[in-house]
């Protein structure tokens, strides 16, 4: 059993939530699909966009460095960083030298990737997340579920007891208005109280020097308005050659992953407004790594936009705490694995190899087919799990000859003529939780042609006629 | 035009009426059909397990079996997108001899595209919900995935539309997946068992009798759901409606 | 070697084969009536966008806004203005006024979205305010995205900070529940004149 599927054994005891949750992402994978259809050109706007990111991909270090220059024209400062400790050193760095330890942060997974948070604490620095999502997971100490819908696995009761406990609101009101009204006027307070402003990178244009943030709640926007210093971490592969190619991936962005037409703010921060300042830190943590791997390097494109984590029936119903990688779904197994597949190798079960992720990637990443490639290099690192290992040498030696294959059958067939109970119960993986073992047929196929008995049911040999039904052409 | 019918391990071993109606079906459409006896398995639980390199010896097997026949034809959608998406990488020199993956076809994409009967005679006054498989439809396009944005397309309803009687409808997630996925349903049986039960659900909404679709493995997990929770509907191969009559 | 430079050579060791960059073969989508679908599209987001045929801003504002007593503005002809966004030095304190009356430049109809390009001294007054009204050239409105970005007020302007706004500040962020007004005005009204 994968570390995945026992924390699925778990999340999926649990019916009811599991209806909820795979009900609240089918929606909104729904709304996705309808939007999908609302764009005529949607699949050729899929296409351009995987195109101009493996365009960009393969003059990475041409953008970069068009970028570093323009933005430093434009009057930003730019770091960059070879890993997370790098970049948590680059970032406590500017704000030590900046002074203050009133930090509001918008939503970025990069930060989660690199620890910045708790590395921010531990230095006295009170970061704040100001999504609203990604505050109720800080204040309940969890990460959060999904990249773009944080707090997805949380029910509202739960919200209200939090708020109850840190903000004193209504007793037993759980009403999400209520709740994310009561939200905005305590984090209203840390925004105008921030000395800092953090925010991920949603794209950098290259051409123009200017890095685009999008979110809905505005939170990014609001807090950048106050401080006067603004750092911005982004992954290297965040870098876009122009603005036609922003308008590509705006065009996708938010119909994949919420169903909307675009996110409420899609902003762009060009140029520090006089006396503020704006630095950018470019980070790589292993994906220069990752462009090296030819055959898994597609992941670079990520929009981050989570319409894998949506359609993904898996994921769907095991939520996103059941993965090992700090990112879940199809999009997590696959980073997982070219973090470390020693450490996430137990993400990898958690695939039906549905394909469903790679149809809906706005950036075309072939998301299964990776899961796929990635089963056939565990064995190679001697990773396979050892009893499905067994498993599959048994079935294979089986297989290739017919008698030991027909001998097996009889043998099965023989088991299925046992009480219900001996086959059908929880040691047996197929039953698990309630599935019925098949039973054998009392004559394979094999036997049945060989005996002449197929072609004697059909009395074919003789009443045929082959025009009898075909179509001229 | 020489036909030769690929038997799935489990169809041989559990569904061999799925076997029978293959050849009732093609050979009513006045093929040359015959059936190469002592095939195994094309390797496919082993892949998707990650052990592809391990199905090289029954790719060989396969290549050895099929190599007479102008056209190799399965009823099993997953079955046939492994023979033709992963013998490439298996055999050696697979593009030189004589490979099967130009010639293989499921069963209902054969009838459809290459046969393309104007009839096929077959009654099933029954309504039936329609199971589109996740490698039929995304990999093989018997229909179009409900995901890309382009004109709505289905095989398998086609076909059906050519058998009097029956009534066909589709759960409302039109080709969500059932939770079957080989080595999945072991090794994730908690999730697996409840993609099934949900799957299941969906498709006892549209009151149909039966579950029919061109992969016996997504039947073959649902039926055992089915079984366990004396669920009132069925599964049956599309092949056996197809044939059903004839 | 800097970090840069390691970073840069890292790249290059990743012999990532030249790709040349897309030729678009497609003709972005094309709406009838631009202005109609980007009146649908700003309600589809919570907003609400109006035709002024010629009404002065200030009965628009009235009519829409009947109780929005602090409303800041610096476009000359609300005479209804209380504040001046500019006049102040913290930013601050344009928190929570009722109304913010600003510009946008270009209205995009198949995501309704406004492009506004910061011409205030604070963009506080763009989140902070608990209304917003923005008020956008007619005929500048366009069909999506591409045409935005290759419009000349897009295209040739310089700016500090700019913004793709669709309607008001929302989250659904608990249970998937939409509710507007998460940091951001709770309501925003684009008039189109």
């Amino acid at each position: 059993m994968s570390t995945h599927s026992r924390a699925a054994a778990r999340f999926v005891a649990d019916a009811a939530r599991t209806a909820w949750h795979d009900g609240a992402l089918w929606t909104v994978r729904a709304k996705r699909d309808r939007m999908a259809q609302s764009v005529p050109e949607w699949e050729a706007l899929r296409a351009a966009s995987s195109a101009i990111k493996r365009h960009t991909l393969s003059h990475l270090g041409h953008y970069l460095e068009l970028f570093e220059r323009n933005a430093s024209a434009n009057g930003m400062q730019v770091h960059w960083a070879a890993d997370a400790d790098e970049m948590n050193r680059i970032v406590g760095e500017i704000v030590a030298a900046h002074g203050g330890r009133n930090l509001i942060k918008s939503k970025s997974m990069l930060s989660e990737e690199c620890g910045l948070t708790p590395y921010l604490l531990a230095r006295g620095v009170d970061a704040v997340e100001s999504d609203l999502g990604e505050r109720i997971m800080q204040l309940l100490h969890r990460p959060p579920s999904h990249i773009v819908l944080p707090a997805i696995a949380v029910k509202r009761e739960e919200v209200g007891e939090l708020f109850e406990r840190v903000w004193h609101t209504a007793a037993g009101n759980s009403d999400p208005a209520y709740l994310t009204h009561e939200a905005r006027r305590h984090l209203r307070g840390k925004f105008l109280g921030a000395d800092i402003a953090m925010t991920g990178v949603n794209f950098a244009i290259a051409e123009a020097g200017a890095f685009a943030v999008c979110t809905n709640e505005g939170n990014a926007d609001l807090g950048t308005s106050f401080p006067d210093l603004h750092i911005a971490i982004m992954g290297l592969e965040k870098v876009i050659p122009d603005y036609r190619a922003l308008a590509v991936f705006t065009r996708l962005l938010a119909r994949s992953a919420t169903g909307q037409p675009v996110t409420t703010y899609t902003s762009l921060y060009r140029r520090p407004a006089a006396g503020k300042q704006i630095h950018v830190v470019i980070v790589d943590n292993g994906r220069t790594e990752s462009l090296a791997n030819e055959a898994h390097r597609n992941m670079l494109k990520c929009l981050r936009c989570g319409a894998c984590m949506n359609t993904c029936p898996v994921y769907r119903r095991s939520g996103g705490a059941t993965y090992s990688y700090f990112i879940p779904g199809p999009l997590g197994i696959n980073l997982g694995m070219l973090r470390s597949p020693e450490r996430y190798h137990g993400n990898v079960s958690a695939c039906s190899l549905c394909y469903s992720c790679s149809e809906v990637c706005p950036a075309k990443i072939d998301l299964g087919e990776q899961i796929y490639a990635w089963r056939q290099e565990l064995d190679g690192e001697g990773l396979a799990d050892a009893r499905k290992k067994l498993a599959v040498k048994a079935m294979n030696f089986a297989m290739r000859a017919p008698g030991r294959f027909y001998g097996a059958i009889a043998l099965g067939r023989f088991a299925g003529r046992l009480p219900h109970g001996v086959l059908n119960n929880r040691l047996n993986p197929w039953y698990g939780s309630g599935r019925d073992m098949p039973r054998f047929a009392p004559r394979t196929f094999d036997a049945l042609w060989k005996a002449g008995l197929v072609r004697k049911a059909c009395g074919t040999s003789d009443d045929s006629n082959p025009e009898k039904h075909r179509q001229t052409p | 035009m020489k036909v030769g019918l690929f038997i799935p391990c489990y169809i041989n071993a559990v569904y061999p009426e799925v076997g029978e109606a293959s050849y009732r079906l093609l050979a009513s459409l006045g093929l040359d059909v015959d059936y190469p006896t002592g095939q195994t398995c094309c390797g496919q639980p082993m892949a998707n397990a990650g052990f592809e390199r391990d199905a090289r010896p029954l790719a060989e097997r396969m290549e050895r079996l099929f190599a007479a026949y102008d056209y190799v034809v399965g009823p099993s959608a997953s079955c046939v997108v492994f023979v033709k998406e992963g013998y490439p990488r298996l055999l050696d020199g697979y593009r030189e001899h004589a490979c099967i993956d130009a010639r293989i076809y499921e069963i209902c994409e054969f009838v459809h595209d290459v046969v393309r009967p104007a009839k096929l005679g077959a009654c099933f006054p029954h309504k039936v919900s329609l199971h589109n498989s996740c490698h039929g439809v995304r990999k093989l396009g018997l229909s179009t995935p409900g995901e890309l944005n382009v004109p709505y397309r289905s095989k398998l309803r086609d076909l059906l539309e050519m058998v009097d009687g029956v009534e066909v409808c589709e759960p409302s997630r039109r080709d969500e997946c059932c939770g079957f996925g080989g080595m999945f349903s072991a090794e994730e049986n908690a999730v697996s068992i409840r993609m099934g039960r949900d799957k299941l659900r969906d498709h006892l909404a549209t009151g149909a009798e039966y579950i029919t679709g061109a992969d016996s493995s997504c039947l073959m997990h649902m039926q055992g759901i089915i079984d366990h929770d004396r669920l009132p509907i069925r599964t049956l191969h599309i092949v056996q409606i197809l044939a059903s009559n004839l | 070697m800097t970090t840069k430079e390691r970073i840069l050579r890292r790249i290059a060791d990743a012999r990532m084969p030249a790709e040349a960059y897309p030729a678009f073969d497609f003709t972005p989508q094309r709406f009838e009536d631009r202005t109609a679908e980007f009146i649908r599209q700003t309600e589809a987001a919570g907003g609400r966008a109006v035709l002024a045929d010629g009404a002065p801003l200030d009965e628009l504002i009235r009519q829409l806004y009947p109780d929005a007593r602090r409303i800041a503005s610096r476009l000359a002809e609300v005479k209804s203005a209380t504040i001046d966004p500019d006049a102040t030095d913290d930013a601050r304190t344009l928190c929570d006024v009722d109304l913010g009356v600003v510009e946008g430049l270009l209205a995009v109809a198949e995501n309704g979205a406004v492009w506004i390009r910061q011409n205030i001294r604070h963009k506080a007054l763009y989140f902070g305010a608990t209304a917003l009204l923005i008020v956008v050239p007619r005929e500048a409105v366009v069909d999506t995205m591409l045409d935005a970005v290759g419009h000349p007020a897009f295209a040739d302007a310089d700016f500090d900070y700019g913004c793709f706004m669709s309607g008001p500040s929302k989250t659904a962020d608990i249970e998937q529940a939409l509710v507007f007004g998460a940091h951001g005005p709770i309501s925003t009204t684009v008039v189109l004149r």
